[in-house]
C-alpha cells in the first residue's frame, strides 16, 4: 500500500514536471527550423532577429534612452515600449532571393507545419496557384486574449517569417494599423472563429 | 693687594684640582657599553621603523589607487558595453518590428487586392 503511495506520488510529479515543460515550451521560442539552413544558403540578403523576454525587457531599458532636447521621450520609442514591455519573444526572419521562387511549396508548408500548433487559429491562409507563393496569419487567442501572432508570407523574391509571443492589444494594434497593417476585421474574425 | 693676589692663587688651585679631577681616567659602569650599544641599535631600529611605516603608508595609497583606479576603468568599461548591447538589442527590436510592418503591410495589400 505504502509502495503504491510512493509510486503514484511520483507519477503525479512527473506528469507535473512534463505539463509544466509543455506549458513553458508553448510560451518560449521554437529552435530554428532546418529549412531555415536551407533557405539562408540560398538567399542573397538575410535577416535573423531572436529576441526572448529578457532579450526584450534589455531592450525596453534602452527604448527612452535617446530622448530630445526637450527631454521627451520619442513618441515611436515609447510605443514600442509600450507594445514590447510584456511579450514574451520576438522571432523573425527574412530571405531575400535574387532569382524568383527561391523556395519550394513543400518548404513553405514545412514552415507552417513546424510553427503552427494547435492553439493557433488560422487568420488568412492565401495561396498563388502554380507557384510557391502565398500568405498565412495565424493569431494565439487565449480567454479570446490575442497572445500571439504568427506571419509567413512568401513573395517572389522575399520570404518573411514573424513570430511574436505574448500579449498583443488588439485595439493598439488597430490603432497602429498605418505601421502594422492588421485588418481590423480579420482579427474579429478569427476571435469569433476561436470562440466557436 | 697681597689679599687679591692670595685668593687668584686660591681659584687657580681649586680650578686645577677640579680639572685634574675631571682629567682622571676613571673606568666606565659596568654594562655601560652594551647600555649605550643597545640604545644606538633602538634608535636606529626606531629610526627604520619609522622609514618602514612611512613606505608602507605610501605603497598602500599607491596601491588603493591602483585598485580603485582599475576598479573605475572596468566598471566604467562595463557601463559602456551594457550601452553597447542595449543599443544593440534595441535596434534588433526595431529591425524585428520594421520587417513585421512590411509584411503585416504586404499581407494588407494583398487582401485589399483580393477584396477580402
Amino acid at each position: 500500500m505504502k509502495r503504491s503511495g510512493v509510486w503514484a506520488s511520483l507519477l503525479a510529479l512527473g506528469f507535473a514536471t512534463g505539463a509544466a515543460g509543455i506549458a513553458l515550451g508553448q510560451d518560449s521560442l521554437p529552435a530554428p527550423s532546418p529549412i531555415e539552413k536551407t533557405l539562408a544558403e540560398r538567399a542573397t540578403h538575410v535577416t535573423e532577429v531572436t529576441l526572448d523576454k529578457n532579450m526584450l525587457a534589455f531592450a525596453s531599458k534602452f527604448m527612452d534612452a535617446d530622448k530630445d532636447d526637450g527631454g521627451k521621450e520619442d513618441k515611436d520609442d515609447k510605443a514600442v515600449k509600450d507594445m514590447i514591455r510584456n511579450l514574451k519573444g520576438v522571432y523573425v526572419r527574412e530571405y531575400e532571393f535574387d532569382k524568383e521562387h527561391s523556395y519550394t511549396a513543400e518548404e513553405l508548408e514545412g514552415l507552417r507545419k513546424y510553427f503552427e500548433s494547435a492553439d493557433w487559429s488560422p487568420m488568412v491562409h492565401e495561396r498563388t496557384k502554380g507557384v510557391a507563393e502565398g500568405t498565412d496569419v495565424f493569431v494565439k487567442l487565449v480567454n479570446g486574449q490575442m497572445q500571439g501572432l504568427f506571419v509567413l508570407d512568401a513573395e517572389a523574391k522575399e520570404l518573411s517569417l514573424v513570430l511574436i509571443l505574448g500579449p498583443l492589444d488588439i485595439d493598439k494594434i488597430s490603432k497602429l494599423g498605418g505601421n502594422f497593417g492588421i485588418p481590423k476585421d480579420a482579427v474579429k474574425k478569427a476571435q469569433k472563429e476561436a470562440g466557436k | 693687594m697681597e689679599h687679591k693676589d692670595h685668593n687668584d692663587e686660591q681659584e687657580l688651585v681649586e680650578f686645577e684640582r677640579k680639572l685634574r679631577m675631571a682629567m682622571q681616567h676613571r673606568e666606565a659602569p659596568l654594562g655601560m657599553k652594551q647600555r649605550a650599544l643597545a640604545r644606538a641599535r633602538e634608535r636606529r631600529q626606531t629610526q627604520r621603523g619609522h622609514f618602514w611605516m612611512v613606505q608602507r603608508i605610501a605603497a598602500s595609497i599607491v596601491l588603493a589607487a591602483a585598485v580603485g583606479g582599475f576598479a573605475a576603468y572596468r566598471y566604467n568599461e562595463e557601463r559602456i558595453a551594457e550601452q553597447k548591447r542595449g543599443e544593440e538589442a534595441r535596434e534588433q527590436v526595431m529591425t524585428a518590428l520594421r520587417i513585421t510592418s512590411r509584411t503585416l503591410g504586404r499581407v494588407n495589400e494583398r487582401l485589399m487586392e483580393n477584396g477580402r
